[in-house]
């Protein structure tokens, strides 16, 4: 027991000095290499005026920008656009009933002088006035009859009849002018200021623009540029991953330089130590980064990632295919891909706490979004410090292990306390006669209890001091190689920790003290006499069970388990607590092992282009002319439950969509809606539930009816018609937001490309944990069978130091070993396997539920897996440990003498 | 009766002593007698003069320094750990002062413990009636008097019909009128099984229900004779 104390609080005690030691390590790194205390992203990069304005921390009048933006475009367009429209209604108004009017009076017009002209030339060829007049009906008929008439028509009409129509026409739209211009420049500013306040409104909503208790929040900001590269770690000419491309900085973001040195020149890099390891590179070595090869010069953690999130939205961070690194300056410059304009900030004034820091985090938004607008540039990321992940991952998974590491201690604890108790239980119970010998002296019960209390008190004292000099010394390293094994950390140093000594040394010395001292006291509350008589039990006077006509053995073994129950519900109670923390070891490699195995089955499209919009730069609707690529369009709600406020994929597919393979999905109209299995599992959501989904910034709801369940995506996702998605989300009836399609898209313009969903998005979590965890899995196997061993042989120790007098006995009267063992060892056995097979199901449903919990704060879902052979595992190994325990207790049965009986009677 | 049956039961000087060096004890100090099959052997002594330790010895559950003992010819001594075993199981019926029955077994299921031993055990419903003891027999040793227990440990000992039945102040802890019941049962027993009775005992009145009685004192026999005025069990009195 001593041991096994020593083992727990060593473990733990490490945990908490490894943790405490690399916590200080990261909260001391946060001044140290100057942490951001957010960071945004702008479209395009900020010049000096919207930098100033964003430094500044306050608002811009949004309102009062659009509204002089409009007036601007108002007067430049309004005329124009009168113009247009009047002339529109001109031509369609005005145009047929001026021919109808001009035709006739210029058909008469015409006669009149092509008459007037045929006279000339009459008179102009020798007739006299008389003779030409008499002539000329004739003339003109003849001039009709040879086309002469026709042709001076046509080739009078179109200047005639543009000179009338210009003129009915300026003289339409003078009047037009006169009446409806200003009425009409006052309805086109109405309906402007009507739209400006609905936008602004919108936008007031959805950013609090107007929250009165808003403050400026100053901030000094600084430039945080980098780029996203391929990286090729083995020059092979594929790209492995991707590597986020840093400038040098030097006042934000620093990196703590692990191994070598930092760039100098402009084919030197430096990488993150973690991912270097994972993929082997080591400082020396020559790296490909987007196309150009840098030479390895040193291994750095940088202070804002702590674990490689690639995303923010990203449930795991990606060790293995994701990178950061820095650059100098030219180095910076010798790469391709488009810069990020990443802007870092710090408050002038630092927060006290997270609550203030998520105030100042929210006006600051405010601010930036407001001063981004009035710049005409394009926020295209904002994340402030306690919503990033790749900061704040690792110190709130040493939260969680720590927190883990105290309830596991705690409860393996309070069942050794009880162990313990039990043991002096059977002591108090066979010094019985001695005890009420002291009694009856005038001893007292508080001196007796005392008496009994102190063992356990002090061995825990000593474990506990034993187990934390182990702690600070080789369980520190342990732990602490755990999780540089998992997380890009900065150098720390071993600190005292105040609190590991609370929690691996008081709490369990105060529950190893109450849990003896309840069961002590309650054995020392029997009379002297009783205790002379050995009458210790309340049940002595009680009948035995009256048992079936079995055999002997049977009935013997069944009286044994009857004898020790109190000991079988605390080896119930070990085995399954061992089975909980089984499920986990067995469970996890095996529930990794299944994603990283189906992930293809886990994604519809290999691919999932998202567009910035449906329309490029010049208007054009984006297309693509790669077969069986399928528009989608997508819209992004959040379910919003006490625990998290999950993001929700809305999809609007194509009806007879070759890759979401719903059916009937083509039939839904209305808001009903299929979900996703994942979505169905995570939140209970069953078919005919109503799933109401908030719009992210906006006050607005969705209501959907679920139609029923998809399987073929592990997202959290939504799916309907296309049609009914545009209606719903009031989009154009040509609007979509991007592609599905099973093949590279390599048409797509990447400038229209918003990003890129692949299957990696699924596998990289999966991944990740298997390397991060994967292997310990198999330790904390390991570690399992013998926590169950140690415990179930400090029970079966104490099953047949009850029963030492009766073995004995049997053994007098010839009993053989192995008899005894079936007798005894055989019950027990019975009793564990049937404890090692319901716990098994029971451990394995309770991590399950644990699971459930665990994920219920994160973003996505992973259904835990347990394959059939893992529960097979999980119960062979309590046997093997038992079987090893097996071994311990056929040589202590052996051991027992036969004298035993004859110095002590039952 | 035979030579053999006459030294059914032979002790040859035989030695134990406990302890090392000055604080060495010798316990026996070279016994020899003989017990003839089927007759009630009474080992007579104050404490310490060593009959629980020969008893002890004689049931194969301790070891003599010196000597030996036999029984139909078989020496102990020479007995590896599972003959000795096998002789127990075979051979010995043993009776103790505390009864040391199981105490989570009731009545019957102490004594099918002996019966379980014997190819041949007698019948046990039979011998909870010789015993007095069928109304109890779904009872806990607890639950019991002394007397009633003692009668358990006698029926566990006997339902495998031993040779021999060692008793070891099979009265001590019971009161005048339980111990003469007892100690009645037990040569019912002899002469209706034809055990060979060992009763180590301080009470000099039982020698009278003897066929032969023993008397140590220091480790060492100091006097072997045949009872010729034996008396029953019911007639002893103290």
């Amino acid at each position: 027991m001593f041991l096994f104390l020593v083992l727990t609080i060593g473990f733990v005690s490490g945990m908490y000095v490894a943790n405490e030691s690399m916590m200080s390590a990261n909260r001391s790194g946060a001044e140290k290499y100057k942490l951001e205390y957010g960071h945004f992203e702008l479209k395009s990069q900020a010049d000096d005026a919207l930098l100033s304005a964003i430094a500044a921390g306050d608002k811009a009048d949004v309102k009062q920008f659009y509204l002089d933006k409009a007036q601007k475009e108002l007067d430049e367009k309004f005329r124009s656009e009168f113009e247009k429209e009047f002339d529109a209604k001109f031509q369609t108004e005005f145009a047929a009933k001026f021919r109808a009017q001009f035709d006739p009076t210029f058909r008469e017009q015409f006669d009149a002088q092509f008459q007037a002209g045929v006279l000339q030339q009459l008179i102009a060829s020798g007739a006299d006035q008389q003779t030409a007049s008499a002539m000329l009906p004739a003339a003109v008929a003849q001039a009709k009859a040879s086309g002469a008439y026709q042709a001076a028509y046509d080739q009078a009409y179109p200047a005639a009849y543009d000179q009338a129509y210009k003129a009915a026409y300026d003289d339409a739209y003078a009047g037009a002018y006169d009446d409806a211009y200003a009425t009409a420049y006052q309805e086109a500013q109405d309906k402007l200021q009507t739209e400006i306040d609905e936008k602004y409104a919108d936008a007031e909503e959805k950013y609090e623009l107007n929250d009165p208790d808003f403050k400026p929040v100053p901030v000094t900001l600084y430039e945080n540029f980098f780029r996203n590269e391929t990286e090729d770690n083995n020059n092979d000419g594929q790209s492995d991953g991707t590597v986020r491309v840093y400038a040098p900085t030097e006042d934000i973001n620093l990196a703590c330089l692990l191994d070598g040195r930092f760039p100098a020149s402009a084919d030197e890099i430096a990488i993150d130590r973690m991912h270097a390891d994972n993929v082997g590179v080591r400082v020396g070595d020559t790296i490909t980064v987007g196309g150009e090869e840098f030479q390895v010069v040193g291994l750095l953690a940088y202070v804002n990632y702590s674990t490689l999130h690639e995303k923010t939205t990203d449930l795991m961070f990606d060790a293995l295919k994701f990178d950061v690194a820095l650059v100098t300056e030219d180095g910076f410059a010798r790469l391709h891909e488009s810069v990020h304009y990443a802007y870092a900030w710090r408050y002038v004034t630092p927060p006290a706490d997270e609550t203030a820091e998520k105030s100042l985090s929210d006006d600051f938004m405010r601010a930036l979004l407001t001063q981004t607008v009035v710049a005409e540039n394009d926020l295209q990321d904002y994340v402030p410090r306690y919503a990033n992940p790749a900061v704040n991952f690792a110190p709130d998974d040493m939260g969680s292990d720590e927190a883990m590491g105290g309830v596991l201690l705690n409860i393996l604890t309070v069942i050794i306390a009880f162990i313990f108790a039990v043991t002096i239980s059977n002591t108090i119970a066979k010094e019985s006669p001695a005890i009420g010998t002291l009694r009856a002296s005038g001893y007292t019960r508080a001196e007796l209890t005392r008496h009994y209390l102190t063992m356990p008190v002090i061995v825990t004292l000593l474990a506990a001091v034993v187990g934390n000099i182990l702690g600070y010394t080789l369980f520190k390293n342990v732990v602490v190689g755990m999780y540089y094994n998992s997380y890009s950390l900065p150098t720390y140093q071993t600190i005292w920790n105040g609190q590991a000594f609370l929690k691996t040394t008081v709490i369990p010395v105060v529950l190893m003290f109450v849990v003896n001292l309840l069961i002590i006291t309650r054995m020392m509350r029997h009379t002297p006499l009783e205790f002379l008589r050995r009458q210790l039990k309340k049940s002595r006077r009680k009948k035995a069970v009256r048992l079936p006509s079995w055999r002997f053995f049977a009935r013997f073994r069944l009286r044994i388990i009857f004898q020790n129950v109190s000991n079988y519900v605390i080896l119930f109670l070990g085995v399954f607590f061992v089975m909980v923390l089984l499920a986990m070891a067995v469970g996890m490699p095996s529930t990794l092992a299944y994603y990283q195995d189906n992930s293809e089955n886990m994604i519809f499209a290999k691919y999932q282009y998202v567009l910035k919009d449906y329309e490029d730069a010049d208007g054009n609707a984006v297309t693509t002319a790669i077969d069986g690529a399928e528009k989608f369009s997508l819209s992004t709600l959040l379910h919003r439950s006490d625990v998290l406020d999950e993001e929700v994929s809305v999809y609007g597919v194509e009806p007879d969509s070759r890759y979401v393979l719903c059916p009937g999905l083509a039939d839904l109209t209305g808001s009903r809606v299929y979900i996703t299995q994942s979505f169905s599992d995570k939140y209970g959501i069953q078919v005919g539930d109503t799933v109401t989904l908030d719009e992210k910034y906006e006050n607005k709801s969705y209501e959907f009816t679920v139609a029923g369940l998809y399987d073929g995506s592990q997202s959290i996702a939504v799916f309907m018609p296309i049609a009914e998605f545009r209606e719903t989300f009031g989009q154009d009836e040509n609007a979509f937001s991007g592609f599905f399609s099973d093949a590279e898209l390599t048409d797509l313009d990447l400038d229209n490309v918003a990003t890129v969903i692949t299957i990696r998005d699924i596998q990289k979590m999966a991944d990740q944990l298997d390397h991060s965890m994967g292997s310990y899995m198999t330790y904390f196997q390991y570690l399992c069978i013998l926590l169950s061993a140690v415990m179930i042989y400090l029970l079966t120790k104490l099953i047949i130091e009850k029963n030492e007098n009766a073995i004995s006995m049997v053994k007098i009267l010839g009993y053989q070993t192995g008899e005894i063992a079936r007798l005894y060892l055989l019950s027990t056995t019975i009793v564990l396997v049937l404890a090692d097979a319901v716990s098994v199901f029971l451990g394995t449903a309770v991590m399950k539920t644990a699971w459930r919990v665990i994920m219920a704060s994160y973003s996505g879902w992973f259904d835990f897996r347990m394959e059939p052979v893992g529960y097979v595992k999980m119960f062979a190994f309590v046997l093997i440990g038992y079987l090893l325990v097996l071994l311990l207790d056929f040589r202590r049965i052996q051991k027992i003498p036969l004298d035993r009986a004859l110095k002590g009677a039952e | 009766m035979s030579d053999n049956e006459k030294n059914f039961l032979q002790i040859v000087d035989l030695k134990k002593g406990y302890g090392a060096g000055e604080t060495r004890q010798e316990v026996l100090r070279g016994m020899n007698f003989s017990v003839a099959k089927g007759e009630i052997c009474v080992l007579l002594g104050p404490s310490g003069s060593g009959k629980s330790t020969l008893l002890n010895i004689i049931g194969g559950i301790d070891n003599a320094d010196g000597g030996y003992i036999s029984i139909g010819g078989d020496k102990l001594q020479d007995m590896s750990e599972k003959r000795l075993t096998q002789y127990r199981r075979k051979h010995l019926g043993y009776v103790f002062q505390l009864y040391n029955l199981i105490g989570n077994l009731n009545v019957k299921e102490n004594i099918e413990t002996g019966a379980y031993l014997s190819d041949a055990p007698l019948d046990i419903d039979e011998l909870l009636h010789t015993l007095g003891l069928y109304e109890h027999r779904y009872k806990l040793p607890n639950q019991l008097s002394g007397g009633q227990q003692q009668r358990v440990s006698i029926g566990r000992a006997i339902v495998k019909n031993p040779d021999i039945l060692l008793c070891d102040e099979p009265t001590g802890a019971l009161d005048y009128a339980t111990s003469k019941e007892i100690l009645k049962l037990i040569e019912d027993i002899n002469q209706k099984y034809g055990n060979t009775v060992v009763m180590v005992t301080h009470n000099e009145a039982i020698r009278g229900m003897a066929d032969h009685v023993v008397k140590l004192r220091d480790g060492q026999v100091r006097s072997n004779e045949r009872n010729d005025r034996k008396i029953s069990a019911a007639d002893l009195e103290w």
